[in-house]
């Protein structure tokens, strides 16, 4: 059944927020600002950017239309194992910030550990024993192995480089 | 060729205890990271990358060209104890090994694979000798001319690294080589896209790309799908070491098959871009072809099992020369590689004909003699290996975003290149998600500094006249064909999938 002109609309807007077309849409961003910024490049500097970037552009603007049609084309998938997975993805991006932040914030030796820990323990829902073994393997590869046995410094981490002073 | 030379190098590494002591340490490390599902050789390379830095440029070259060289070994044994492929050239194994261990012939299927893989293996590296006293004076009949379209050739073979979705794979390629004009322009010295950033002038880290693209977005994967890596079926019960030796003698009673297929393996490793899977599903096709008995293929016959393992680990042999001598990789996994060379200082191109034979001869004996180690420590590890393929993908995560961003951090000791990973890592995501081919990244990534150094050098020495230089005409020549088959086997698959429907 074809759907009528008042139901195709909303559905095209809604394949506009999709996640498929959000990264065309993403890829066309990233090369029309490469493309608008070596325009001001000097002239061999921004032959190569440029050479590139445009026919980019293009390609990148095509697939938007053709993963928007595709998008729009598709039946709307709101089902269970749809919303489960969209919440395993929103928790595996917030482990993967926790990460980032954590290693950013206070450093790989002192937050590596921790995160494993956090993660293997509350993420996932692993016994004790084995987030604390996952823990201190990690702590024992990173300090024993890496600043110990082979003399790499590692990152610190700006919260703790600041609390040192 | 100084044969003097080239067995001073075998004895350079088989007489240092250290050398090999590394080789012992990555065969199963490389074996290991192929078996498990999902990891891969090329993510094994980026993550031994904080595990070699600072180690001496050849015994971090031999840790990883031996870890390399062995991935696909333990790639068979899931594809044949589960049908799950442990890689993605391991996946035409599961068509033969799959019904072999239905049938209660695991062990032989395994000791098929394994015993192909070392064949193949050293296949690879005796094809490599073989043909290095005709290749070097080719290489150095190579100038910025040459170079320039010969990167061009590599970047023309984005297209078929890209899967279903050509354009979705071109734009990828565009992608990788956009990233690679982040940098202080070696031409004018302007900041290109580098937001006054230090660690950006020297462009785009490799090993933080890669990571990003690749390892991120597959932990993330496996998290969101939940549980183990591979759940098909329980490791098979006749996994004795007799059925495995019964699959090693099927090696040798096949050895016409495994010679040729090891030769047409090293060959298509050669050529730039066409990667594994091309190699071992066109050995696949060439042990069809050959069989006397071809209605066996499919239900169980053992050379369905050779064929593929073969080319799977001669390719490597024959993928490492273009990335040696040309700098140009053989495969995205060899783009990881070249990478990680580059880092350790050992720089791939022409001068290393010239001034690098030794490391060339030691880095050719290392693969061998990895592939040879590979068989012998099988036989004590491949029931270990087996259960490897259970691990749940929530012990396994954790470990690798720390692993991950310790790698994006050493390789160039630059905390920003932390906040490359994680944006990459979201964008590899999607990408992962939305069925983007993301090998042509790394190719454009790569390639793309080629292209526009030698472009402006050639230019500059020659004018558009570079074009009409004989070598020049011959690479021109190699690119129209490349594209020509490219399209004729696009039409016939067009064709193919009509007839299906």
């Amino acid at each position: 059944m074809q759907p009528s002109p008042n139901q195709a609309a909303p559905a095209r807007i809604e394949a506009l927020r999709s996640g498929r077309v959000t990264t065309a849409l993403v890829m066309l961003a990233i090369f029309v600002t490469m493309s608008i910024m070596a325009l001001g490049f000097p002239e061999r500097a921004r032959l190569m950017p440029l050479l590139v970037g445009m026919p980019g552009s293009l390609l990148a603007l095509i697939l938007v239309f053709v993963e928007w049609r595709a998008q729009s084309q598709e039946a709307a998938s709101s089902d269970v194992q749809f919303r489960e997975a969209h919440r395993n993805e929103k928790q595996m991006f917030f482990w993967m910030m926790l990460f980032f932040v954590g290693i950013l914030g206070f450093g790989f030796v002192y937050a590596a550990p921790l995160l494993v820990l956090a993660m293997l323990r509350f993420g996932k829902k692993e016994s004790l024993a084995v987030a604390a073994g996952g823990a201190i393997g990690t702590w024992a590869v990173l300090y024993g192995l890496f600043e110990l046995t082979f003399q790499i410094p590692l990152f610190d981490g700006h919260v703790v480089e600041w609390l040192r002073g | 060729m100084e044969i003097g030379g080239v067995f001073a190098a075998l004895l350079n590494v088989v007489g240092s205890p250290y050398l090999m002591g590394l080789m012992l340490i990555a065969v199963p490390a490389g074996m290991l990271f192929g078996a498990v599902p999902g990891l891969g050789g090329k993510l094994g390379i980026v993550l031994a990358i904080p595990f070699v830095f600072g180690m001496e440029p050849l015994a971090g070259a031999i840790f990883l060209i031996s870890m390399h060289s062995v991935v696909h070994t333990g790639g068979a044994i899931p594809s044949i104890l589960f049908g799950v492929p442990g890689t993605g050239p391991d996946a035409a194994t599961i068509v033969d090994g799959l019904p072999m261990t239905r049938k209660g012939e695991a062990g032989r299927a395994i000791g098929a694979a394994l015993g192909a893989s070392g064949v193949g293996g050293v296949i690879g590296g005796l094809f490599l000798f073989a043909i290095l006293p005709l290749l070097r004076p080719v290489v150095l009949a190579f100038g910025p001319a040459e170079f320039f379209l010969l990167a061009l050739f590599g970047i023309t073979f984005i297209a078929m690294l890209a899967g279903d979705s050509l354009m979705k794979g071109l734009l990828v390629g565009m992608f990788g080589l956009m990233m690679a004009c982040v940098n202080l322009d070696p031409q004018t010295g302007t900041q290109r896209y580098t937001f006054d950033q230090l660690f950006l002038w020297d462009g785009v880290d490799i090993i933080t790309a890669v990571l990003g693209i690749f390892a991120i977005p597959e932990m993330i994967a496996l998290g969101v799908a939940g549980g183990s890596m591979a759940q098909l079926g329980k490791p098979s019960a006749s996994f004795g070491l007799r059925g495995v030796l019964g699959g090693i003698g099927d090696v040798f009673r096949h050895w016409g098959l495994t010679l040729r297929t090891s030769i047409i393996g090293a060959f298509i490793g050669m050529i730039p871009g066409l990667g594994g899977e091309a190699a071992s599903w066109i050995c696949y096709g060439h042990a069809v072809q050959s069989s006397k008995t071809p209605e066996r293929f499919g239900a169980g016959a053992v050379e369905g099992v050779i064929a593929p393992e073969t080319a799977n680990n001669s390719k490597e042999g024959g993928s490492l020369l273009p990335t040696l001598f040309f700098g140009v990789p053989g495969s995205s996994g060899m783009a990881i590689l070249l990478g990680a060379f580059v880092m350790l200082g050992i720089q791939p191109g022409p001068a290393l004909a010239l001034g690098g034979m030794d490391v060339v001869w030691a880095l050719i004996w290392a693969l061998m003699l990895a592939n040879i180690l590979a068989v012998i420590m099988f036989f004590a590890l491949a029931p270990g290996f087996s259960y490897l393929s259970y691990v749940r993908g929530s012990l396994l995560i954790p470990f690798v975003f720390t692993l991950a961003y310790l790698g994006a951090y050493l390789s160039q000791r630059a905390w920003e290149n932390l906040v490359l990973l994680t944006a990459l890592g979201a964008l590899g995501y999607f990408m992962k998600k939305y069925d983007w081919p993301r090998p042509p990244f790394v190719i454009g990534l790569i390639l793309g500094p080629i292209v526009e150094d030698s472009f402006h050098k050639a230019m500059a020495l020659w004018g558009p006249a570079f074009l009409l230089r004989p070598g020049a005409l011959f690479m021109l020549a190699l690119i129209a064909l490349s594209l020509g088959i490219y399209l004729v086997q696009m039409r016939n698959k067009r064709r193919r999938d009509l007839s299906a429907a």
